[in-house]
């Protein structure tokens, strides 16, 4: 009779232990925070920047490559939401980016937006190791007229969101320029993410 | 799906303008013909496609209301659309010009507006109305732990824990399993 209870209870404790582990474990639920950029990752002197591509004919963008990151992500348009910011792709799709369709194309000159989710409900999403990026890495963007833009890294920053620098981010530019932004920049349990990572990319090549 | 939604009414919408010949100006995309950007500055170059032709269908284009003659619209990989370009003459001035397409096979024809704006290039980047603020682009779903969750598996620990004591502890007693 001892036996049998001894039987019952190990075997409780090891399916509890089992169970306790794969609740808590990193497959189920909680994932390790996504990787936000070093200082060193900053904005470069001016003289050190790479020399721009001339612009491509505005052409709108299909998709996004960034290899390094292994993205590779069709793109939809995105508008402004009533509050002025930026829409978002729908959070359902993992795989999903969006571009600022109202304002400059990939590879045009000026400045290129795109946006893309860190991660949704069910876990990581398409720019999750955005801000594991380094200078010099290679975004390529389709455009619709079969040539693919190619934007060099020039910067990947985190910006709060309560001092976030609208200028800088989304102001005119006089070459071709590229941002890649996710979310980023901490986490609160009531406010959600603190800011946004921000990937600086300007045209050095297309194809 | 917005896209395929696109497609679908300009293609119909296109026959249906095939069919009453003098078609009225819609929309770029609703009349079969996209034109981006459909605001453009003189000497500007503008792309065009259009899905109406059907897979690997090319097309004649017409940009001639602004002065910009014939040019071809060739097939291409993307969602099997013709797609071409040409360069807004520098001297055009403001107004809406309608560009037209006619399809290689069957003469279908699709139309869509272009816009001529004084404002340089340059101007018009700086003057489009800039997102402004962070952006939501996560729920911390990745990192945030799912409270009911949490409490299910720290439960089950302390289950495995009580077990595990229990047992030891008779073993250290000497009982056996």
């Amino acid at each position: 009779m001892r036996k049998i209870g001894d039987t019952a209870i190990a075997a409780v404790t090891v399916v509890a232990l089992g169970s306790g582990v794969w609740l808590l474990g990193p497959g189920s639920g909680p994932h390790t925070a996504p990787p936000q950029p070093s200082a060193a990752e900053g904005r470069p002197d001016p003289g050190e920047e790479r020399l721009a591509a001339p612009a491509l004919p505005p052409s709108p963008p299909t998709r996004i490559r960034i290899p390094a990151i292994h993205v590779n992500a069709p793109l939809m348009g995105l508008a402004l939401t009533p509050s002025g910011s930026l829409d978002v792709p729908p959070a359902g799709d993992k795989n999903l980016a969006g571009w600022y369709e109202a304002g400059t194309t990939p590879g045009e000159t000026g400045t290129a937006i795109v946006a893309g989710h860190v991660d949704n409900t069910e876990g990581p999403a398409v720019f999750y190791d955005l801000g594991a990026l380094k200078r010099g890495a290679a975004i390529e963007v389709d455009l619709r007229n079969r040539t693919v833009a190619v934007f060099t890294v020039d910067a990947v920053e985190v910006y709060q969101a309560r001092d976030f620098p609208d200028e800088k981010v989304y102001g005119a530019a006089k070459r071709p320029e590229l941002r890649v932004i996710t979310c980023g920049g901490g986490y609160s349990r009531t406010t959600g993410y603190q800011g946004n990572v921000v990937v600086f990319a300007h045209l050095t090549g297309s194809r | 799906m917005r896209r395929t939604v696109r497609l679908l009414t300009g293609t119909a919408l296109a026959a249906a303008a095939a069919g009453l010949a003098a078609a009225p100006a819609y929309g770029g995309g609703a009349s079969g013909l996209d034109v981006y950007p459909s605001t453009a500055s003189p000497g500007g170059q503008v792309s065009v496609n259009t899905a109406a032709c059907g897979e690997k269908g090319s097309a004649v284009g017409d940009a001639g209301s602004v002065g910009a003659g014939t040019f071809t619209l060739a097939p291409s990989a993307h969602e099997g659309e013709a797609i071409g370009q040409f360069r807004v003459p520098a001297g055009a001035q403001p107004g809406t010009y309608e560009i037209v397409a006619t399809c290689a096979a069957g003469n279908l024809r699709v139309t869509g507006d272009l816009t001529v704006a004084m404002t340089p290039a340059a101007g018009s980047q700086a003057q489009q109305l800039q997102p402004h603020g962070s952006v939501k682009t996560g729920v911390g779903a990745a990192l945030g732990t799912d409270s009911v969750q949490t409490t299910a598996g720290v439960a089950a620990l302390a289950v495995a824990a009580a077990g595990g004591t229990w047992l030891l502890h008779r073993r250290a007693r000497g009982d056996g399993i």
